[in-house]
């Protein structure tokens, strides 16, 4: 018998081999194919996203600029922090951690208890945009209680080694598991995180916008830029293991954020304040729901400032900024309500009104259809018109704001009067469809195209009449002003082309676009969108614009050595259904100088109580705004033998001369000495003041010696004389400003200098006038 | 002809038979060479395999085991070097030796089988391990296929002609019956291979079932296979298994259209094996997991250190789902070739068994070797999801210092076969 493995047995194990081989090792290599080659991508993906913690690397938003690159908006590193509930061991330290750093974060413990509870998760935010301070008292919490524990569980291990090395039992451990404290470097985690920075507070806010915490432009410039300005973020992919913790060996990789864009704007910080001072003090005044007013640059339509007062501050959005409302919301008791009144309270605040609002212009209009009626020639250089308070269109009655009528009147004196029966009649002349042509033109059927967000359209036939609606009637209503509504920035854009030679502007207010390193990337050529009528035309109204100023209702807006040329306008709000409520619209549109216009201007009084003509409340904001921006865009003012009369006289430097010497160089003037001395050292007002002929310059003839105050008295509610007599009588020097052309009716209305404040004797108090008489042109039917 | 005798008479091939009466030292050690190749296959696959072992095992090493990365990896090279001295030192011991360790050894596994089931380690319903002092464990049915091996090529060659039905039933016994029941019942008479095949069978059952008591599904397969195996490999007439093929068939059909007939465990795992979006964050996740890291190697791999899934998503990648990172890491290439080298290794061991000089040596080689390739096609068929998931480690790539060191032993078997086998060794 053969001992040898029989072929029998050779030959089954020839079939095992080959069913181990190829069978079973087959089908794993198959199994391996399937998984490696086939579905490779697929369970990679899975596995890469339970890998990878992929961080986003916030860019730094883009800077907004006004257009001398004086800082509107800017983004600063700010930090968030973060935790990793799944490394708290136990609820001791939880309470410990949460009330810690509750109080580091100014935050309530429950909140910060809350987010340490969730366990589940790695990553928790506590807080966003916490700031440096804050990020380094953070720190500051971790380290001191880290510190701490590592010495106290130094000192525990040490204990235990001499206990080793006296050969006694070791305790396991003197801490229970859940008492057991834990590093709180493991648990508490800051991220760099950005925060918008608006230095300025409320200027421009309605413009400028907002972003959310999120870094995301929400409103206005912020919104609409959001793309240019917000950048590609950059990503960390870093692998984590199961526990969520970073792996020994890095496996990262960097992806850089590129950096947002800034934005140059064509708004000057200097004007964009100024036309906010004086809205915000004539809101004040008129007691107004809201005054808002743009000013452009008549030649290429860049806004020089856009303002909507009772507006916010871009650094706390949601605050409600206005103080009265702020107290009502804070009665509200039902909660649903109080939700629902605070948003609304937000977007009226945050609302851009002057382009989104629409109004019915009145009289302002009345430029644009003596535009028309100047380029098509149809008003005869000698017509003219008698009105009597009342004209018949048509079988319909329509008054004239003045009901005893203008009387006999030429086409200038039509305008400075805001004369209604005569525009009828202007536009009766010209017909609908030569009206509706240069309404068209002059952009009141479309977007002015502004690059701001939610600029309203106009609708027709419902915020204007198309030409098949404009019948007699609806004609003579459109001609002056009323039954059509138009946005603040559509009229004044109107009202530009004839400041600007008949070409009418798009406006913009982006005028460039700065990369990261401030390279200009783009920039806003100006557009002439068309040419609406002809230069010569253009110059005709804008003289007859001027007279409105000089001598018509317009003439508040009077600025010695600047000639404006504006028109008012005044309406009544309609109700749903035409009904009128007893609310109004009170405006101003001008240009200055007249006669090379650099601005043009519109200001809007919304809701004024008391008066409430735009000649009264309007046009006295535009020539503070006016006075102050020419004056700073170096315009040379020009001014008559009466206007340099009025300025007064130039104090002249007496000091280091003696006495004697000092009251013969300061003759005329009334001259009041302070101290024992023989020599001035100082005097006030300083050298080169305009002071009255008869104002007041005070001495000081010792060093030591103190200023000498006055009490500033209540100089408002006076005619111009009145007003220069009692500040001369307080040791004060008078500036009168503002409309002292018409000196017997002009009345002051405001002082540069607060009722009541200590100022030194011979300070310069500015004090405004402004005149009642006929500047009405409200019509009441 | 004893065992006994034989042992002390072959010393090697080239020896004639009939040449006796050399001393017994002589007899007990082999002077002739190993098969080379089988010694390069298992010390090749032993070195990727500790390498992997310290790639795979260092995050969960450290961890789990106080920050030390390498924790496994230094107690596996330890047994390692212990397992290559040990394997050396059997491949130099006349295998024929080893069947005085058939009876006894079958014995004392039973023992340990039973005694295995009053004495483990708190391990829930798994009773599978024998402490041992110094915190080690010991898994009896390691030991225990180990001895089927070695009882059914004793029994096997001893019994071949019985087996084959060449020869009719013989021995104590079928005398002691014939003689009790006065000739009534002659054993004698009755078909040899079939007795045969139910004593094996018996054998068989009674360990499997032993190992299915410990709540071992996977050690009773891998014991059921192995002992059919034998039984195969041992000429037990064909008929049987293709009687037997129906009736696991049915078994396996039956469980699973009826998983909940299984212990819970296991019917858990079938679950988990056919719903492949069944409790992602329990019992589906170490497969899930095995399945990224494999998805994730890809064609060439994320290179040796690389893994990602090793960072505590493929749970204890140290243990039985050490493939799944070698995947990861070595990419399909690599994978490939680590399974072409195992099959390298059992082919050399077939070479060696159908070369080898006697029956014995051929069916112990056949076992030893058909248990590794068994065990190395079941695990990559678990981490691959291919069937479910069952509990099987992988050869020389796994960790746990008693089983390689057991490994490495049963390959120094094989390697004391070859010396007296006719293979070409070089």
């Amino acid at each position: 018998m053969s001992k040898k493995p029989s072929r029998h047995m050779i030959r089954r194990s020839i079939i095992v081999l080959v069913a181990l081989l190829v069978g079973a090792f087959g089908a794993d290599v198959a199994s391996l194919v399937r998984i490696q080659l086939i579905q490779a991508d697929e369970y990679r993906l899975k596995a890469e996203s339970q890998q990878l913690s992929d961080t986003e690397i916030q860019p730094q938003r883009g800077i907004i600029y006004d257009r001398n690159k004086k800082v509107l908006a800017q983004s600063a590193n700010v930090w968030l922090v973060y935790l990793n509930p799944s490394k708290i061991p136990n609820d001791k330290v939880r309470n410990e951690l949460s009330e810690g750093l509750a109080k580091v974060l100014e935050l309530e413990k429950e909140d910060v208890l809350e987010k340490a509870k969730q366990s589940k998760y790695g990553y928790v935010v506590v807080k966003k945009q916490v700031e440096k301070e804050m990020k380094d008292a953070v720190s500051d919490f971790i380290s001191k209680h880290d510190t701490a524990l590592k010495k106290a569980r130094e000192e525990e291990e040490s204990r235990k080694q001499e206990l080793k090395k006296a050969h006694k039992d070791v305790p396991e451990s003197s801490i229970p598991e859940d008492q057991k404290d834990t590093y709180y470097s493991e648990i508490i985690f800051t991220d760099p995180d950005v925060k918008r920075y608006y230095p300025n507070g409320h200027l421009a806010s309605t413009v400028l916008g907002f972003t959310g915490t999120d870094g995301i432009g929400r409103w206005g410039l912020e919104a609409k830029y959001d793309e240019t300005l917000a950048g590609t973020p950059g990503r960390i992919l870093t692998a984590k293991n199961a526990g969520m913790d970073s792996m020994d060996t890095p496996y990262e990789t960097t992806y850089d954020a590129k950096q947002g864009n800034s934005l140059v704007l064509t708004i000057d910080e200097v004007i964009q304040y100024y036309l906010e001072k004086s809205l915000d003090q004539a809101r004040v005044n008129a007691q107004a729901k809201s005054a808002y007013g743009i000013v452009m640059d008549v030649e290429t339509g860049g806004i020089l400032a856009m303002a909507t007062k009772g507006d916010f501050d871009p650094n706390n959005p949601h605050t409600i900024a206005d103080e009265k409302t702020a107290q009502e919301l804070e009665k509200i008791l039902d909660p649903d309500k109080k939700y629902q009144e605070l948003t609304n309270a937000q977007y009226t605040q945050w609302r851009n009104r002057a382009i989104t609002d629409t109004y019915e212009p009145g009289s302002v209009f009345k430029v644009i259809t003596a535009s028309a009626a100047v380029e098509e020639n149809v008003v005869p250089d000698d017509f003219t018109y008698t009105c009597t308070g009342v004209i018949n269109v048509a079988g319909t009655k329509i008054h004239c704001h003045k009901r005893t009528g203008h009387g006999q009147e030429d086409f200038t004196h039509g305008l400075m009067n805001s004369c209604n029966p005569f525009f009828i009649t202007v536009g009766q002349m010209l017909g609908a469809e030569k009206f509706y042509k240069y309404f068209e033109a002059f952009g009141f059927t479309e977007r002015t195209g502004i690059d701001l967000p939610s600029e309203t359209a106009p609708v027709e036939g419902r915020s204007y009449h198309t030409l098949d609606q404009l019948g007699i009637v609806e004609l003579a209503s459109t001609s002056f002003g009323q039954t059509f509504e138009a946005t603040a920035i559509q009229i004044l854009t109107a009202v530009n082309a004839i400041a600007n030679g008949g070409k009418l502007m798009q406006p913009y207010i982006v005028s460039s676009v700065l990369d990261e390193e401030g390279n200009t990337i783009s920039t806003t050529q100006p557009t002439v969108k068309r040419q609406v009528i002809s230069e010569k035309s253009a110059a005709t109204v804008a003289n007859m614009m001027e007279h409105v100023v000089s001598e018509g209702t317009g003439k508040n807006a009077y600025v010695a050595g600047f000639r404006l040329a504006g028109k008012t306008g005044t309406s009544e709000k309609l109700a749903g259904g035409g009904k009128k409520e007893g609310k109004y619209v009170a405006s101003f549109v001008c240009f200055a100088p007249a006669n090379d216009p650099k601005i043009s201007m519109l200001i809007v009084i919304d809701e004024p109580v008391g008066e409430i003509n735009g000649g009264q409340i309007a046009t006295p904001v535009a020539a503070e705004v006016a006075e102050a921006t020419l004056n700073y865009l170096n315009v040379d003012p020009q001014y008559t033998a009466q206007e340099l009369a009025d300025l007064g006289e130039e104090t002249p430097s007496v000091t280091g001369l003696s006495l004697a010497k000092a009251r013969e160089a300061l003759s005329g003037f009334t001259v009041r000495t302070v101290g024992e001395g023989s020599t001035v050292v100082d005097q006030m007002p300083a050298e080169g003041q305009l002071i009255p002929e008869n104002g007041v310059v005070v001495l000081y003839t010792d060093k030591t010696s103190e200023k000498k105050q006055v009490t500033v008295p209540d100089l408002t509610g006076l005619s111009v004389s009145e007003a220069n007599q009692k500040a001369l009588e307080y040791g004060l020097n008078p500036k009168i400003f503002g409309n002292s052309l018409t000196m017997g009716e002009s009345v002051s209305y405001k002082q540069s200098e607060a009722e009541g404040t200590q100022v030194e004797e011979g300070t310069v108090v500015t004090i405004y006038f402004k005149s009642n008489v006929d500047v009405n042109d409200l019509a009441s039917d | 002809m004893s065992a006994n005798a034989n042992a002390v008479r072959g010393r090697n091939r080239t020896q004639p038979e009939e040449k006796q009466g050399r001393s017994f030292l002589r007899g007990l050690l082999s002077r002739d060479a190993f098969d080379v190749p089988f010694m390069a296959f298992t010390l090749a696959l032993l070195t990727v395999g500790l390498v992997m072992l310290l790639s795979a095992s260092s995050t969960y090493a450290y961890y789990n085991e106080g920050g030390d990365s390498t924790h496994y990896f230094k107690r596996q090279l330890l047994f390692a070097i212990a397992g290559v001295v040990l394997m050396f030192l059997v491949s130099k011991i006349n295998y024929e030796w080893y069947k005085f360790l058939a009876i006894p050894g079958i014995v004392i596994s039973v023992g340990l089988l039973v005694l295995v089931l009053f004495y483990h380690t708190d391990m829930g319903d798994f009773k599978r391990w024998i402490p041992l002092p110094g915190g080690q464990t010991f898994q009896p049915s390691e030991i225990a296929k180990v001895a089927l091996v070695l009882f059914c090529a004793w029994s096997m060659e001893k019994h071949h002609l019985q087996i084959t039905g060449k020869a009719p039933l013989q021995g104590g016994v079928t005398t002691w019956l014939r003689r009790k029941t006065r000739e009534r019942v002659d054993l004698s008479k009755a078909s040899a291979s079939t007795a045969y095949m139910l004593y094996y069978a018996l054998v068989i059952c009674l360990m499997c079932g032993l190992v299915f008591l410990e709540n071992h599904l996977s050690g009773t397969i891998l014991m059921f296979s192995i002992g059919v195996a034998m039984m195969f490999f041992g000429e037990v007439k064909a008929r049987w298994f293709a009687i037997g093929a129906a009736v696991v068939a049915a078994v396996v059909i039956f469980f699973l259209i009826f998983p909940d007939k299984l212990p819970s465990y296991a019917a858990e795992r079938i679950e988990m094996w056919r719903n492949e979006d069944a409790d992602p964050y329990g019992a589906r996740w170490q497969t899930n997991q095995s399945l990224y890291a494999i998805g994730s190697g890809g064609f060439l791999g994320a290179g040796l250190g690389n893994s990602k899934q090793k960072h505590l998503y493929v749970s204890e990648p140290q243990n039985d789902f050490i493939f799944s990172i070698v995947c990861e890491e070595l990419g399909f290439v690599g994978a490939t070739a680590i399974i072409i080298l195992f099959g390298l290794l059992i082919w050399r061991g077939f070479v060696i068994a159908m070369k080898a000089r006697d029956r014995f040596g051929a069916l112990l080689a056949l076992g030893l070797v058909f248990q590794v390739g068994l065990q190395v096609a079941l695990n990559i068929a678990v981490v691959t999801d291919t069937v479910p998931n069952t509990g099987i480690s992988l050869p020389f790539f796994s960790y746990g210092g008693t089983s390689l060191v057991i490994l490495l032993m049963e390959m120094g078997i094989v390697l004391s076969v070859s010396r007296y086998s006719r293979v070409q060794k070089q």
